[in-house]
């Protein structure tokens, strides 16, 4: 029983993760409708930034985060402007194909840069311990990474519930002509969801890094978050959280009880499942289609 | 289509020939004629390098029937590729069946899995349908790799038998290289045939738009369905010659990377055209050969790069080939080869 426990706790700790980075996903594509391939790609190579700056660089954590944050955010306001503004109004399988060529870039230049630094950690800031919460018990860094994800999601809602710039990126998500003749520029607000969801897949990256160990291998999650946003609706980030903490209760149970080969498709068995019984998902907008 | 000067069609047939003039039939000619000569000058690197480049291209006329004519996005096609390998793998080596038996088998196999993922693009399309393929390509995969070790090899490789026909086996580069031309240029005539008849017609119908299509009385399900079996059998075609050719196959040769490079091959080549899988596997396979020459040279001259620059090398090239076509050239190299062949038409009048 304590073990079950257990597992669904270390599920919901690790699916909040993958809904953070879903959360990333769904910001892109409320705001530009486009699905970003390159998510994956994006939570490793913030890892790594991470790492060179945490480890290689030895800047303090605060400042680390800091700079690196920065750095993605830049980045992902830069993606804006080159590949993606020309494809606006193309038909999907180019920006499907875009994106998926900025994923096969990012990994190259993670190649190129990280490829010689095999099984790296992040240094460990807190001496990992048990904590006994309601008896059971629980690890402190699985609790500090969920608490640190639960707060940027909230962060995240709010601020598109309330600020003026989350405003403007909800309404062009909306409707791209509707929003520019409210005034308001459409593509200054999807260069924001970029840069946003660079930052939230930095922090996915590093959390998750923080957990196992960085590697090529975490260009996979974006994949699983993907899964993840699809069981929630696309367009809904509490429904991006729950999908997140679904898949990661799947994952890590199908892990223990069945076979650890099963983990790795766990996630996409479910995605065809929801995919044909439920394709928009738990809370996402069914589409009608006329002619 | 344009004609040369003096050249005019006066019936519908003529229009629609695809060697119109002699001189189409005398180029063909002689590019088959080229090709059937090679392995008399070319070594066994160009030999085994058109090989490969030439099992791609199979399986991009079926990525190109599937996503290009029909607009079914398929990312993952090299999945269905493995269906065929292993299929004709396992027939081969467990059962003794023929090559020529093996490989209509495997192309079978695949376009029946194909089809049954297939099913979900009756109900969804576009990105849904993107990330119902890659959906596909992991539980491929995953159903090559863990449950039936002992049949499929698991994770490790599974060694393919000689291929024999008819009591000649096929040992050399030059063997293979005729056997995989003359499919290559087989399904080609097929894809061509095929995309020129009513079925390719309504491919294209439902591409452009699919509700539009079924208003108009085509029975959506049954083309959606076909072009996931013709696709998906394309792949299982390249699947059997590949696992023929290459002797030890493991699910490593069929990552979801590898599906993302054919899509990207097609998107450099063409889509909707029977050319553009040929430029497009061509310009991506030399593109990385390229790579693996210039890393080692680069690393010569700055060491400090490190001897992963080659590998680096090809992934950034082909990330940036693909976001440079997609915005500048999003209908690929077979559209810039209508234009040429335009303007070398009209000239000295081309515009």
């Amino acid at each position: 029983m304590i073990n079950l426990i257990q597992l669904l706790t270390t599920g919901v700790s690790v699916g909040v993760i993958y809904g953070l980075i879903a959360v990333g996903f769904v910001l892109i594509y409320k705001s530009s409708q486009i699905f970003n391939f390159a998510q994956g790609e994006m939570v490793m190579v913030g890892a790594f930034l991470m790492w060179t700056f945490l480890v290689a660089v030895g800047t303090p954590l605060w400042l680390g985060i800091i700079l690196v944050f920065g750095i993605v955010g830049l980045a992902g306001y830069g993606l804006e402007r080159f590949p993606l503004r020309p494809m606006i109004g193309q038909p999907i399988l180019a920006t499907i194909m875009i994106t998926m060529g900025i994923a096969v870039f990012l990994r190259g230049l993670a190649i190129l840069l990280w490829a010689s630094n095999i099984d790296i950690k992040f240094p460990s800031f807190v001496t990992e311990r048990m904590i006994n919460v309601f008896g059971i018990p629980l690890s402190n860094v699985m609790l500090g990474s969920f608490f640190f994800a639960l707060i940027l999601v909230v962060a995240l809602s709010l601020f598109f519930a309330y600020s003026r710039t989350g405003l403007h990126m909800r309404a062009a998500a909306e409707n791209h002509q509707l929003a520019q003749s409210m005034g308001i520029r459409v593509t200054r607000a999807i260069a924001q969801s970029w840069a946003i969801a660079a930052i939230v897949s930095t922090a996915g990256g590093f959390l998750l890094g923080y957990m196992r160990g960085i590697d090529f291998g975490l260009s996979e999650i974006g994949l699983i978050a993907m899964a993840a946003a699809l069981v929630g609706g696309l367009e809904s980030f509490k429904g991006a959280m729950l999908g997140g903490v679904i898949i990661g209760v799947a994952e890590t149970l199908t892990g223990c009880y069945i076979g650890h080969g099963l983990k790795e498709v766990v996630p996409f068995v479910i995605m065809v499942f929801v995919l044909i019984y439920k394709p928009y998902g738990l809370f996402g907008l069914e589409r009608i289609e006329r002619v | 289509m344009r004609r040369v000067s003096g050249v005019f069609d006066t019936s519908y047939f003529q229009d629609m020939m695809v060697f119109r003039t002699k001189y189409h039939l005398v180029g063909i000619g002689t590019l088959i004629a080229a090709f059937l000569m090679l392995p008399i000058f070319a070594g066994d690197f160009w030999l085994a390098f058109i090989s490969t480049t030439a099992v791609t291209v199979i399986a991009l006329q079926g990525l190109n029937i599937l996503s290009g004519y029909c607009g079914q996005i398929s990312i993952g096609q090299t999945a269905f590729m493995a269906v065929g390998a292993y299929s004709s793998a396992i027939l081969a080596g467990r059962f003794g069946l023929p090559f020529w038996l093996c490989l209509p088998c495997a192309g079978l196999g695949a376009g029946l899995v194909g089809m049954l993922f297939g099913l979900t693009s009756l109900r969804i399309k576009g990105y849904y349908l993107a990330l119902a393929t890659i959906a596909a390509q992991f539980i491929i995969i995953y159903m090559i790799k863990t449950p039936f070790p002992e049949i499929t090899g698991g994770a490790i490789a599974l060694h393919v038998p000689d291929v024999t026909v008819g009591g000649f086996i096929f040992e050399t580069e030059t063997h293979f290289y005729y056997l995989i031309i003359a499919f290559t240029i087989l399904m080609t005539f097929f894809a061509k045939s095929l995309m020129r008849s009513h079925f390719g017609r309504a491919f294209i119908a439902i591409r452009d738009n699919d509700i539009a299509a079924e208003a108009m009385g085509m029975n959506l399900y049954r083309y959606k369905l076909l072009a996931f079996f013709i696709g998906c059998f394309y792949a299982g075609v390249a699947g059997s010659l590949w696992a023929a050719y290459a002797r030890v196959i493991s699910p490593d040769d069929f990552t979801l990377m590898n599906s993302i490079w054919q899509m990207g091959m097609l998107i450099v080549g063409g889509l909707g055209s029977t050319l553009g899988p040929f430029f497009g596997a061509l310009f991506i396979k030399l593109l990385n050969e390229l790579c693996v020459v210039a890393g080692p040279f680069i690393t010569s001259i700055i060491p400090q790069i490190g001897a992963q620059l080659s590998a680096s090398l090809v992934e950034m090239s082909f990330g940036i080939t693909i976001v440079l076509f997609l915005v500048y050239e999003p209908r690929g190299i077979a559209h810039r080869w209508e234009i040429l062949k335009e303007s070398y038409r009209m000239w000295p009048f081309s515009y």
